[in-house]
C-alpha cells in the first residue's frame, strides 16, 4: 500500500515535471556563447531525448546536437565546450572537446552531447535550464586560443594540437618512403578490435585516513631521451585496487624555467602487464636543474572493465608534456616512445593521440588512398 | 560271590534318579524298567527318589509363591521396571549412537571430497584476482570489512560512460564502448572516441572538485 502510493507520488511528479518542461523544451539545454565569440551556434536540437523514474530519482537522457560556425579570420584546430548540469553546480561538471578539427572560417560543423542526467526528486530548482553548454575555449591553427578556459581547456588542446602534428608527420613520411605495412599496423590494421585494453576508473576526493593494510609501493620510471624533466621515482600507498597520494621526485635538466609539468601513470597488474592509466597536469614553478617532489590528491580505484577489482602489483611514471613558463611545450616525440620501452602494447599505449585515432579510423572507413589524401591536407 | 554279582546286576543310585526324573534315553529307560520289575529293591528305592522329587516341587512351589508375594512392593517393583527401561533405553542409545556416527563419518568423508574437489577445480580455473573480489564480497557481507566510506564527489567510468556524483545527482556523458578511457586530471577522467555520425575524434571529460 505504501510503496503503491509512494509510486504515484514520483510518477505525478515525473508527469508534473515533464509537462513543465514541454512547455519549453529551453528548460531542458541552454547553449550560450558569448557575442564576440569566434564560434557562434547556428541551431541545436535535441534528439531522442526521455525522462523516466529510477528509484527516487529522475533520470534525463539528453542527446544533443548543436551546429556551430567559425565566424572568425582564423582556422580552428580545436574547441571544448563546457557542460554544467544545475543540480551538480559547483561540485561536478563535463565537457566535450573537438580536437583535430581545422574548421575553416565560415565553416558550420557538428558537436554531439550524449548524457545523462539523475536528479533526485526533492532537488531543489531554479528557474534556470536543467543543464547549461557554453564555451571554455578555442585553439586556432596558430596555436593562439580563445575563451575562459574554466577548465583548463587550453592546455590540453595545445597538446593535442602537438601530437597531431607529430603523428601527421610522422605518417606521412611512413607513407612517402613506402613503409605501408608499417603503416597499416600504426593504424591497427583498420580493424577496431585491436584498440587498447581499457580499465575502470574511479576518483574519490574527499580526504582519508591512511588504513593499516596499505602497502607502501615504489613507483618505477619510463623515461623519454629528450625530455626536459627527469623522474627520478617516487612511492605511492596500494591497498588491492586502490591506489592513494601517489608522489614522484622530479628534475628540471632544461635551461628553462617550468610552468607545468602533466606526468602520465602506467598501472602493473599482478601478471605484469601494463596499462597506461592516463595524465594528470600539475602547476608547478620549477627552476633549471631544480627538484621537486608531485603528489595526486585523493583515491584511485582501478578495475577490469567487466567491474571486478584489478589488484594493482606495481605503478610506473612519465612525463607526459612539459609546459614551460614562456607558454612553449614538450610532448615526446615519436623517437622517445620508441626507446622508452620494448614492450610493444605499452609502446603502442603511449604512442595512442587523439589525432592518430581519427585517422585510424579514415583508414578503416576508406582506405589507404583516404589516408594518403587526408595526410596531404596541409597543418 | 553272589551278593558281589547282585551288586553288580544294580543300577547306580544315580542312574535310578535320572531314571525317576525321566532324564534317560529311551533305550537306557527300557532296559532299567524290566531290572525294576524284577528287582523290588531298586523298585523301592526309585519310589524313595519320586518321593523326593515330589517333595522338592511342593517346597520349590511354596518358594515361588513366596517370591511372588515378595515381589507385591508395586513402588518397588515400578523402580526395578523404570530402571530396566533406562537400561534399555541406554543401550539402544549407545547401539543408535555407533551406527549413526559411521553414517556422519561416511557423509563427513563425502562432504570434504566434494569440497576438496571444489578447492583444486577453483584453485586451477579461477583467477587470483577473482577470488580476492569474492572473499573481499564476501567479507562486506558478514560485516568483517567495512567498505572504505564513500562521500563527497566520485568521479567514475562506466561501461557506456564517464560520471561525475555529486550533491545527490549525476551526470553521465555516454560515449560508445570502443572509446578510450583516461586519467586526465586530479579529478576528472576523460573517454576519447570517434563520434560514427561526425566522423570526428571527441573527448568527453567529467569533472569533481
Amino acid at each position: 500500500m505504501g510503496s503503491s502510493l509512494r509510486r504515484a507520488a514520483l510518477l505525478a511528479s515525473l508527469c508534473f515535471l515533464l509537462a513543465a518542461s514541454a512547455k519549453s523544451q529551453s528548460k531542458w539545454l541552454v547553449v550560450e556563447f558569448p557575442h564576440d565569440s569566434p564560434v557562434l551556434m547556428v541551431s541545436s536540437g535535441l534528439g531522442p531525448t526521455t525522462a523516466r523514474v529510477r528509484g527516487t530519482s529522475m533520470e534525463l537522457d539528453l542527446h544533443a546536437s548543436v551546429m556551430l560556425r567559425n565566424t572568425g579570420t582564423k582556422t580552428i584546430s580545436g574547441l571544448t565546450l563546457r557542460v554544467e548540469a544545475q543540480d551538480l553546480t559547483p561540485s561536478g561538471k563535463g565537457s566535450v572537446t573537438v580536437p583535430s578539427l581545422d574548421a575553416q572560417p565560415g565553416q558550420i560543423f557538428p558537436v554531439r552531447i550524449d548524457m545523462e542526467l539523475l536528479r533526485p526528486f526533492n532537488a531543489a530548482t531554479n528557474s534556470g535550464a536543467v543543464v547549461q553548454v557554453s564555451l571554455d575555449c578555442v585553439l586556432f591553427n596558430d596555436l593562439s586560443s580563445y575563451g575562459p578556459d574554466k577548465l583548463d581547456s587550453r592546455r590540453a588542446l595545445m597538446v593535442y594540437e602537438l601530437e597531431a602534428r607529430r603523428d601527421r608527420h610522422y605518417l606521412a613520411n611512413l607513407l612517402a618512403a613506402g613503409k605501408l605495412s608499417e603503416l597499416r599496423e600504426e593504424l591497427n590494421f583498420g580493424l577496431q578490435d585491436l584498440s587498447l585494453q581499457q580499465l575502470g576508473l574511479e576518483l574519490l576526493h574527499e580526504p582519508r585516513p591512511q588504513f593499516q593494510r596499505e602497502q607502501d609501493v615504489s613507483v618505477g620510471a619510463v623515461s623519454f631521451p629528450s625530455s626536459p624533466v627527469l623522474t627520478m621515482g617516487g612511492a605511492a600507498h596500494v591497498w588491492g585496487n586502490e591506489v592513494r597520494a601517489p608522489q614522484v621526485e622530479v628534475k628540471n635538466r632544461s635551461q628553462k624555467s617550468i610552468r607545468s609539468i602533466e606526468m602520465g601513470w602506467i598501472v602493473r597488474d599482478e601478471r605484469g602487464r601494463d596499462f597506461v592509466a592516463g595524465a594528470v597536469p600539475a602547476a608547478m614553478q620549477l627552476a633549471p636543474v631544480e627538484t621537486a617532489r608531485m603528489t595526486e590528491p585523493g583515491t584511485l580505484r582501478f578495475s577490469r572493465p567487466a567491474g571486478q577489482p584489478m589488484v594493482i602489483g606495481g605503478l610506473l611514471a612519465f612525463v607526459n608534456d612539459v609546459e614551460f613558463a614562456d607558454g612553449k611545450l614538450w610532448i615526446p616525440s615519436r623517437l622517445d616512445i620508441k626507446e622508452a620501452t620494448q614492450d610493444p602494447t605499452l609502446r603502442r599505449a603511449l604512442a595512442t593521440s587523439p589525432e592518430q585515432q581519427k585517422l585510424a579510423e579514415i583508414y578503416r572507413r576508406k582506405g589507404m588512398s583516404g589516408l594518403a589524401e587526408e595526410l596531404k591536407k596541409p597543418e | 560271590m553272589r551278593s558281589g554279582e547282585a551288586k553288580q546286576s544294580h543300577p547306580a543310585l544315580s542312574t535310578l534318579a535320572l531314571y525317576s526324573g525321566g532324564d534317560l534315553p529311551w533305550a537306557e529307560r527300557w532296559r532299567l524298567r524290566r531290572h525294576i520289575q524284577q528287582c523290588p529293591e531298586c523298585g523301592q528305592q526309585v519310589s524313595r527318589l519320586h518321593s523326593a522329587r515330589e517333595q522338592l516341587q511342593r517346597e520349590a512351589g511354596l518358594e515361588t509363591l513366596t517370591a511372588f508375594e515378595a515381589i507385591g512392593d508395586w513402588n518397588r517393583l515400578e523402580r526395578e521396571m523404570l530402571g530396566n527401561i533406562a537400561v534399555g533405553v541406554a543401550a539402544a542409545r549407545c547401539v543408535d549412537k555407533v551406527g549413526r556416527g559411521r553414517v556422519v563419518l561416511l557423509r563427513m568423508a563425502i562432504a570434504a571430497g566434494v569440497v576438496g574437489l571444489f578447492v583444486a577445480g577453483w584453485v586451477t580455473h579461477v583467477p587470483k584476482e577473482q577470488t580476492l573480489h569474492l572473499f573481499a564480497s564476501l567479507q562486506r557481507l558478514a560485516g568483517a570489512q567495512q567498505p572504505r566510506p564513500v562521500a563527497g564527489t566520485v568521479v567514475r567510468t562506466l561501461p557506456d560512460g564517464i560520471a561525475v556524483r555529486a550533491q545527490g545527482a549525476t551526470l553521465m556523458i555516454m560515449h560508445p564502448q570502443t572509446a578510450v578511457v583516461l586519467l586526465s586530471g586530479p579529478s576528472a577522467v576523460a573517454a576519447r572516441y570517434v563520434d560514427e555520425e561526425t566522423g570526428q575524434v571527441t573527448i568527453a571529460k567529467v569533472y569533481g572538485q
